[in-house]
């Protein structure tokens, strides 16, 4: 016992220490709970309504899509009924604004995040990550090559289809997507090939690939179908031109 | 070393690794905190919540479609209603309504029109037009020809380039002159390029041809 016979500076310096470090261990199990600060919860809250908004959107694009469904449906068997010119001149329209299943050849490219990339990290550099801007770039290429339907993970490119980035999220036609992104273009395959082979048409995202920053690949494909566009098309504010003779 | 010297070291110890992890742990909120930046998730849930609105709308704009269609005078109806619209949206024929003008003066790639075009159908643009011509699903891609001039619908165009776009005027205006919005990122990137932004009563786009 003679040992722990210690001078009353030493005392202090051990209970100082030992109240340091209990502070230290209270506020480390404090901190370790994140989710109950104000700035947390906030998160969550924030992060519940897109959840639920998400979920409305999924419904109501499915709804589109059945209620379109049926009224073609309905058309086609009005058509049967009435040789009625109009309802051929209704489809082909249809099928030129993406309200069609699109069949037929193109190519298929598969862009993905790089093996370093972490998107839920916004520290994260640029480089690794496909960006919305890539995607655009890519769509607006295959445009040029008069690609007769476009489609991304899914979701059928219109032209008034947005890709917009929020922070890490991207979004096309306002619905969350996640990488790897798959891109359904059909038309003639052998000009797509030939303008994607160009190293020279998007210079920047071929760099990332050669740099392995990003992943970039693609093939032609013989049977490939792109879905119905299964979003708004409301016009609120279009009219028709009305000419007056002079 | 004596008993009450190790004792001293391993207490040291303990609160040098009690400190470190304390440091870590605000950190890591700091991190979580940046991540989820508040102006961007505020953006998104707007646009969720504009494009959730629409698309109900939409639904509503179908299900009274669907229940014309049981009886043949209105379905005949509901078809020409239908082939008026898409031509409207076709681009088969001239159109006007309200919307904006963005004029800009400089040299522009063709990144850029595809970046203007992409905020202000996001914005909700119900048609977009630059120098006269309309895009649409026939002509949507913005071609770059080996001296770097941009085409369009095979026909060159240059600066100025005007931009014109039919919708709500205030949203399509304020969604291009927003802080970090698209005018000042181009701005940001680009040396001298000017811009000139208009909201109009009536913008007029002639038809596709």
């Amino acid at each position: 016992m003679a040992e722990f016979d210690l001078s009353w500076k030493t005392k202090t310096a051990f209970v100082t220490t030992g109240i340091f470090i209990g502070m230290l261990v209270t506020i480390q199990i404090k901190s370790s709970i994140p989710t109950s600060s104000y700035l947390y919860d906030e998160m969550e809250v924030q992060q519940q309504l897109i959840k639920s908004y998400l979920d409305d959107q999924a419904l109501l694009k499915s709804k589109i899509v059945s209620l379109r469904q049926r009224i073609d449906e309905n058309q086609a068997k009005l058509s049967e009924s009435k040789n009625n010119g109009s309802l051929e001149v209704l489809q082909s329209l249809k099928a030129d604004v993406g309200l069609d299943v699109s069949r037929g050849s193109g190519v298929e490219i598969t862009l993905n995040d790089g093996a370093k990339a972490q998107r839920a990290n916004e520290t994260e550099l640029g480089n690794y990550l496909v960006n919305a801007a890539d995607l655009r770039d890519l769509i607006n290429l295959l445009r040029t090559t008069k690609a007769r339907a476009i489609a991304i993970n899914g979701q059928r490119i219109i032209t008034s289809s947005p890709i917009s980035s929020v922070g890490n999220t991207i979004l096309v036609n306002n619905f969350h997507l996640l990488p790897p992104f798959n891109i359904t273009a059909i038309g003639d395959s052998t000009v797509m090939m030939q303008i994607l082979n160009d190293s020279t048409s998007l210079p920047d995202l071929y760099k990332r690939a050669k740099n392995k920053q990003i992943l970039l690949e693609y093939k032609a494909e013989e049977n490939m179908t792109a879905p119905v566009y299964n979003g708004d098309l409301r016009l609120k504010y279009i009219k028709q031109t009305i000419k007056t003779n002079p | 070393m004596k008993k009450r010297e190790l004792s001293l070291l391993v207490t040291s110890i303990l609160a040098g690794i009690l400190i470190f992890m304390q440091g870590k742990a605000f950190s890591g909120v700091d991190q979580a905190a940046r991540r989820e930046s508040r102006t961007d998730i505020f953006r998104e849930i707007q646009i969720l919540k504009n494009t959730n609105d629409n698309l109900d709308d939409e639904v509503k704009e179908l299900e009274d479609k669907f229940s014309k269609m049981s009886n043949q005078g209105n379905a005949l109806q509901v078809v020409a209603d239908e082939i008026e619209k898409y031509r409207l949206l076709n681009g088969q024929v001239s159109i006007m309504g309200p919307g904006i003008r963005l004029t800009i003066d400089g040299d522009l790639k063709a990144i850029w029109l595809t970046d203007i075009a992409n905020e202000l159908f996001s914005a909700g643009a119900e048609a977009v037009s630059i120098n006269g011509i309309r895009i649409t699903e026939s002509n949507a891609g913005f071609d770059t020809i080996p001296n770097g001039q941009i085409m369009i619908n095979s026909v060159i165009i240059k600066s100025p380039y005007d931009i014109e776009a039919i919708g709500e005027r205030k949203t399509l205006a304020d969604a291009l002159s927003q802080p970090q919005g698209i005018i000042q990122r181009m701005k940001e990137n680009l040396r001298d390029v000017s811009t000139n932004l208009l909201q109009k009563d009536l913008v007029s786009m002639e038809k596709v041809i």
